[in-house]
């Protein structure tokens, strides 16, 4: 299994213990469950696990961690679903509902009003969110094909802060991290803090 | 036999004043409430005895049900499960909204959160987020559903729902509401709902005295874009009114004297601003309006500062000045102040400098966001006395250093109507101290002064040009107005309204060919323009061209068959032409439109009379 700090990362870690000792506010909140085994299994809408990285098959995995109340997540909507579509085939791309109170009703209502044809999960047990080292909605996180994070943060530099947005963003963070994926390129830098809602606000 | 077409009965020209979007909103004058830092506690922070009363106060009215905020903060759960968040976004000072600093005087509804404040939510998240003893919580906050001041006399809703689309950038929308009431009436109050209250951010009401915001729609009804309103209004009077809608604000009703007069022409146009949520979104305003039978007794006047002139801001220019300075010829009370730019601005600031020399600031911004743009009331009025000099100073940064620059690479950008141009405004609300008796309308000084500063300022200001001379001609000064509106007329060759404007001051001055040739025109830059055929069909027969003229003022009466003035106007050309049958049907219809009609009954005795 890969371990974050063989790749220079040392200061993050995939296990909360390590995690634990150098960064306690994301310990605390993000890894409620520090003894039980680093899992990648979320659920679908019908309630069934599913394991995104094993039903990957080689190919590129880009998590797209939202909510359905987060506004910014939101209105990321219509650029996701199209950077879905363009890298249809090539990417497997999952929107990630970390939000235990947010039932499979709620987002599939969701998908609907906001048009993804993009497939959901449920991450109540924050498995995923572990996994790709997310802190916000919207965040992003892209793997490679042997199921490396080679970056996790925010989508582009849209948003500077809540409230406060660009135009147009001007650096265009994951479809940068999913072409570098797609030709078995790192990514650097492999982290941009993501503008949007806490998912350690979620309990 | 005495005709009408000749002397003073006839000369009612129709004119009109353009002022570039006003903003109309309810002054009050009620005191701002204090927000008192929560007492420090030695114990544990918790949620009852010292968070609850800092959201209930400062974040609850726009985070419940129905209302702008993204979700509700209400109880302990809602605030318990955003507790970073707001720890996050009350440290950076995003959260709640509120631009002023705290130099300048105190506002209504201030929303500025005490560093104490801040440090408690902070706290209270480091300690994780105890609830504490819910007895100790002071009680939520209860918010009324639907209309807040009551059931409205009247409700109107706009006539066609806008679609956001999903994505882009942010959209403004105008909505107009036509004629809302078929007899003249006082407003006391104006309550705005703008729709869907997640998609706006904020929503200005205008009073459009002649209708002039339908030539801009495609189809009646049907609304159109457009970030910056101009609209005309009727002869010298000012809307001194804000009608400003932003989320959080309660609707206000007007202090007693202050009401709002509508009259059955006037249409009501709402300028949105809207921001696209992320799926394709429908956005259906209405408005409540509450009347008084008090009629108004006090008349605030909104002044305009600005000076777009200097705005030209090169590509990459990271520290850009615009200054203006007025000296009010009358003294005032501040009642409120507007502060508009776009989005390069940076930072803007609103001093008085007193007759004797001593400085007070209005209103300082140190972080403007045009997201955020807000009336901002005086909890209590602000005496100007006469002398006062008002300053304005805005900075913008048009280099890509401003994450709100709307060019990208940055653009050279001056001012303008569009989101990408920029402004440099501060609207005033003031109220002019009472004047002894027989002196003039000190709201006419005031716009007076003001309209000949925005033209030394900038000789090519046309709508400086325009209204100084439509208060010209409202006080008699004929021949400094017909050169104003020439002066007008130079900067927009071939407008309908100012040629009508002229034609109809050339008119009252004598000038008798001058002013057909330019109602004329008036006619052809805009088919359909009642005032001017009603003017030219005057001037014709003050030509004594009366053929010409009955064909004027049949015109003027197709175009608005209820205006007893073009009825017996045209009886009293038909009269001239020897038509006496034809014109007693129309003397008669003037006079079923309204029985008061002097010319009309006059014309029509003499024709009588006569064998």
């Amino acid at each position: 299994m890969f371990r974050a700090n063989q790749l220079g990362r040392s200061r993050r870690g995939i296990f909360c213990a390590a995690v634990f000792s150098l960064l306690l506010f994301v310990a605390s909140e993000a890894c409620p469950h520090a003894s039980l085994p680093a899992s990648t299994l979320a659920e679908d809408l019908d309630g069934k696990p599913v394991d995104a990285f094993a039903l990957s098959h080689g190919r590129v995995v880009v998590l797209l961690f939202v909510r359905t109340d987060c506004p910014i997540s939101n209105r990321y909507a219509p650029r996701l679903q199209k950077l879905s579509e363009k890298y249809r085939g090539k990417a497997d791309f999952w929107l990630v509902y970390p939000d235990r109170e947010q039932t499979a009703l709620q987002i599939r209502a969701h998908l609907e009003d906001f048009h993804y044809s993009i497939p959901a999960l449920r991450d109540t047990r924050h498995a995923l969110v572990r996994r790709a080292e997310a802190m916000i909605t919207p965040e992003a996180a892209v793997f490679d094909s042997s199921g490396r994070l080679l970056y996790h943060g925010r989508i582009d530099n849209w948003y500077e802060d809540v409230g406060r947005s660009r135009a147009r963003a001007t650096t265009h963070e994951l479809e940068d991290a999913i072409s570098a994926a797609l030709l078995g390129q790192t990514v650097t830098p492999d982290h941009a803090a993501a503008v949007g809602c806490y998912i350690s606000d979620l309990k | 036999m005495k005709r009408a077409t000749e002397g003073r009965v006839l000369i009612s020209p129709w004119v009109t004043v353009l002022t570039v979007t006003c903003w109309l909103l309810v002054a009050a004058l009620g005191s701002a409430q204090e927000a008192k830092p929560t007492q420090q506690k030695p114990q544990t922070v918790t949620f009852a005895r010292d968070i609850a009363p800092i959201v209930f106060r400062s974040c609850s009215s726009c985070h419940h049900a129905g209302e702008a905020g993204p979700f509700p903060l209400v109880t302990y759960g809602d605030v318990k499960s955003h507790a970073r968040q707001i720890a996050d976004v009350t440290r950076k000072r995003l959260m709640p909204p509120w631009l002023p600093s705290t130099d300048g005087p105190k506002f209504a509804e201030d929303a500025h959160l005490s560093g104490h404040d801040i440090a408690i939510l902070e706290k209270w998240v480091d300690a994780g987020m105890p609830e504490g003893n819910p007895a100790e919580a002071p009680p939520a906050p209860k918010f009324a559903s639907g209309w807040q001041l009551g059931q409205p006399d009247l409700v109107l809703r706009a006539q066609t729902p806008f679609t956001i689309p999903a994505s882009g950038s942010d959209v403004y929308w105008n909505f107009i509401f036509r004629s809302p009431v078929n007899l003249s009436r006082f407003v006391k109050a104006i309550e705005i709902h703008p729709g869907d209250k997640r998609l706006v951010h904020h929503a200005n009401l205008l009073v459009d005295r002649t209708q002039s915001a339908r030539r801009q729609e495609k189809s009646p009804g049907s609304g159109f874009a457009g970030m910056e309103l101009q609209i005309e209004s009727e002869s010298f009077d000012p809307d001194g009114h804000f009608l400003f809608w932003k989320p959080g604000s309660p609707p206000i009703v007007e202090p007693p004297g202050f009401a709002l007069r509508l009259d059955p022409e006037n249409d009501l146009v709402l300028n949105a601003h809207l921001q696209p949520s992320g799926k394709p979104e429908s956005v259906e305003p209405a408005i409540g309006i509450y009347f008084t039978d008090e009629a108004a007794t006090r008349f605030p006047v909104l002044l305009q500062i600005e000076n777009d002139r200097a705005l030209d801001i090169r590509a990459g220019e990271s520290n850009f000045i615009v200054t203006d300075e007025f000296t009010l010829p009358e003294s005032v009370q501040l009642l409120a102040l507007y502060p508009h730019a776009h989005y390069l601005c940076r930072e803007m600031r609103a001093t008085a400098r007193f007759p004797d020399g001593t400085e007070k600031t209005l209103i300082h911004i140190p972080r403007w966001d045009l997201n955020w743009q807000a009336v901002f009331r005086l909890a209590k009025p602000e005496p100007l006395p006469r002398g006062t000099t008002v300053v304005m100073n805005y900075r913008y940064d048009n280099s890509s250093g401003n994450i709100a620059n709307p060019n990208n690479p940055p653009q050279r950008v001056t001012a303008g109507n569009r989101a990408v141009d920029e402004m440099a405004h501060l609207w005033l609300q003031v109220l002019p101290d009472v004047q002894p008796a027989g002196q003039r309308d000190p709201r006419m000084v005031l716009q007076e002064a003001l309209a000949r500063h925005h033209i030394e300022n900038n000789p090519a200001d046309f709508e400086a040009h325009y209204n100084l001379a439509a208060m010209l001609e409202a006080r008699g000064a004929s021949e400094e107005s017909v050169q104003q509106y020439q002066a007008a007329l130079a900067l927009r060759p071939g407008d309908a309204t100012v040629e009508n404007a002229l034609g109809a001051a050339l008119l009252s001055s004598g000038q008798i060919p001058e002013a057909v040739k330019h109602l004329y025109a008036a006619t052809v830059a805009r088919p359909g323009y009642f005032d001017a055929h009603y003017n030219l069909g005057i001037a014709l027969a003050n030509a004594r061209e009366f053929a010409r003229a009955a064909q004027e003022f049949t015109e003027a009466a197709r175009l608005k068959p209820e205006d007893s003035g073009a009825e017996a106007n045209l009886g009293a050309a038909l009269a001239e032409l020897g038509e006496n049958q034809k014109a007693i049907a129309h003397f008669r219809r003037a006079l079923q439109l309204d029985p008061q009609n002097k010319l009309a009954r006059e014309n029509l005795d003499a024709l009588q009379q006569t064998p």
